[in-house]
């Protein structure tokens, strides 16, 4: 989702098999620093932004 | 401690008829029992059929039969290379026994060559970090200081050649796991173009990043191990001509948050290849931090596609991969091919630099060899984490895909080695290795042994 920020506890609630609690307290300033460093990147794609190929 | 000798010496030694294949692996394989216990860097040793390998190719050649430089060289495959027969264990106590029932093709190439293999090197976990303080077979330590981590995941390839036991090593590299051991170690890597080398046989991480190449003592070896493993081009010549070449210093991002000495030492290399008639050509380049976190990214996805089978086993897996494991389950795959979009625009939009230099002068890490254990590192006045400042002069290079070399360019007043990075256009690992050759000969520090 481009915008908002992601509730990671909740997506790892939502794998198979679950990430164990504790664990996922240790991801959350990680995975908060990438997403906010990420999702700027994001909204500079249009539409004719391909993906990389091997060239 | 003495140093081997160099790829080249060895080549020479053996058509001179000075030294047998079998001296230079019983050689190898007495500094393996005399450095391991020290350094750590092998996870297996193989005597029996070393010997009866370095046996077969004295015989070769005393039937006239010569396969190359490589013939009866001793050297070590980094434990995630399948070696048919012999355990290959990526680190992992997953993998504790398994043993491939087929080489990789890297490991073909290199038979074909004539090299001996003598065992397989120790590295971080899956060759997913950069420490290689492997939970399961025990930290790799740096000749240098053996305190201090000899950088990963190719630590055990790193130490082994720095140390002086062998020649050459193979590394593979995702984030920097060839250039950094290079680096801390004091010794030469070579990260050649995407592609160029197979990876078939080799235990993934990251497919899209994942580069096959090999760490040595000089950069004339790191060109013949090269074209061993099916790299093009030749080796440098004796006197390497960088004249009129147009070598790119970054006037942003490479050099801003540095150690000093680091600084110094790069600075100086640049003025050496100046003072060879190199033009140096300030350049801008594109927004590096960007390009790191589309590496992070693309890495964390990746990886996690690799070894999810493996996550029902947690208790099996180290702390600190099992970490960035499940960090990979949390991102989504439309973010992930949007990190894939994002490249071919940052791959673009560096690839233009190439109009206007041959190849790029940068540090390869931002400071020497942090300590065993170490987290966090102060660089210049800023503290960051020790892996993601470690990684940050060179993860995104993996993203683009383009040829990296790290040699050694100086020490630090602790006596810890300085690597220079010396970056090219995608297929112009002859011109990198040139101009590190013309380097080496005209500083003398690479190939210092410790």
């Amino acid at each position: 989702m481009i915008g908002g920020m992601t509730d990671w506890k909740k997506t790892a609630a939502a794998l198979d098999p679950p990430i164990p609690e504790a664990d996922i307290e240790k991801l959350l300033p990680v995975m908060n620093a990438l997403e906010a460093a990420f999702r700027p990147l994001q909204l500079t794609l249009t539409p004719e932004s391909d993906v990389w190929t091997e060239s | 401690m003495d140093g081997i000798m160099t790829i080249l010496e060895m080549d020479d030694a053996l058509r001179a008829k000075k030294v047998s294949s079998l001296e230079l692996t019983n050689e190898t394989l007495r500094r393996i029992a005399q450095e391991n216990s020290r350094l750590n860097a092998f996870i297996t040793v193989v005597e029996e059929s070393a010997r009866a390998r370095a046996s077969a190719m004295d015989a070769e050649l005393s039937h006239g039969i010569d396969r190359g430089p490589l013939h009866g060289v001793p050297f070590a495959h980094k434990d995630l290379v399948y070696t048919k027969g012999v355990r290959t264990t990526g680190g992992s106590k997953i993998f504790k026994d398994f043993v491939p029932d087929h080489d990789a093709d890297i490991a073909v190439n290199l038979e074909n060559a004539g090299a001996v293999m003598v065992g397989k090197t120790n590295l971080h976990e899956f060759a997913y970090g950069i420490t290689s303080t492997n939970p399961h077979f025990g930290a790799v330590r740096n000749p240098w200081d053996t305190e201090r981590i000899p950088g990963g995941s190719s630590g055990g390839s790193g130490a082994a050649v720095a140390a002086g036991i062998l020649p050459f090593a193979t590394g593979t590299d995702t984030g920097g796991s060839i250039r950094i051991p290079a680096s801390f170690c004091g010794v030469t890597g070579l990260k050649p173009t995407f592609g160029l080398i197979s990876k078939r046989g080799v235990m993934p991480l990251g497919w899209t990043m994942d580069h096959m190449g090999p760490i040595t003592k000089t950069v004339r070896d790191a060109a013949v191990a090269f074209h061993a493993m099916g790299g093009p081009g030749a080796v440098p010549s004796k006197n390497a001509d960088i004249r009129g070449l147009r070598i790119g210093l970054p006037v942003n991002y490479y050099f801003d948050t540095l150690d000093l000495e680091v600084s110094e030492s790069v600075r100086t290399a640049v003025q050496t290849a100046a003072a060879l008639g190199a033009r140096i050509v300030d350049i801008k380049v594109p927004d590096i931090d960007a390009l790191n976190v589309v590496g992070r990214m693309l890495l964390l996805v990746e990886a996690t596609s690799v070894h999810q089978r493996h996550l029902n086993r947690r208790a099996d897996i180290g702390a600190d991969v099992l970490t960035l494991l499940d960090q990979g389950r949390l991102i989504r795959g439309s973010d992930y091919v949007d990190a894939q979009r994002l490249r071919r625009i940052y791959c673009g939009e560096f690839s233009k630099l190439w109009s206007e230099v041959d190849c790029i002068f940068t540090p390869t890490t931002p400071t020497a060899a942090p300590k065993i254990g170490q987290m966090t590192m102060k660089v210049g006045s800023v503290d960051e984490d020790v892996r993601l400042a470690t990684t940050r002069l060179m993860r995104g290079i993996n993203v683009l895909g383009i040829p990296a070399l790290s040699i050694p360019c100086g020490f630090t007043k602790a006596g810890l080695p300085i690597g220079l990075q010396i970056l090219g256009a995608p297929r112009t690992e002859e011109t990198i290795l040139r101009v590190g050759a013309a380097i080496e000969d005209a500083t003398g520090v690479v190939g210092r042994t410790v």
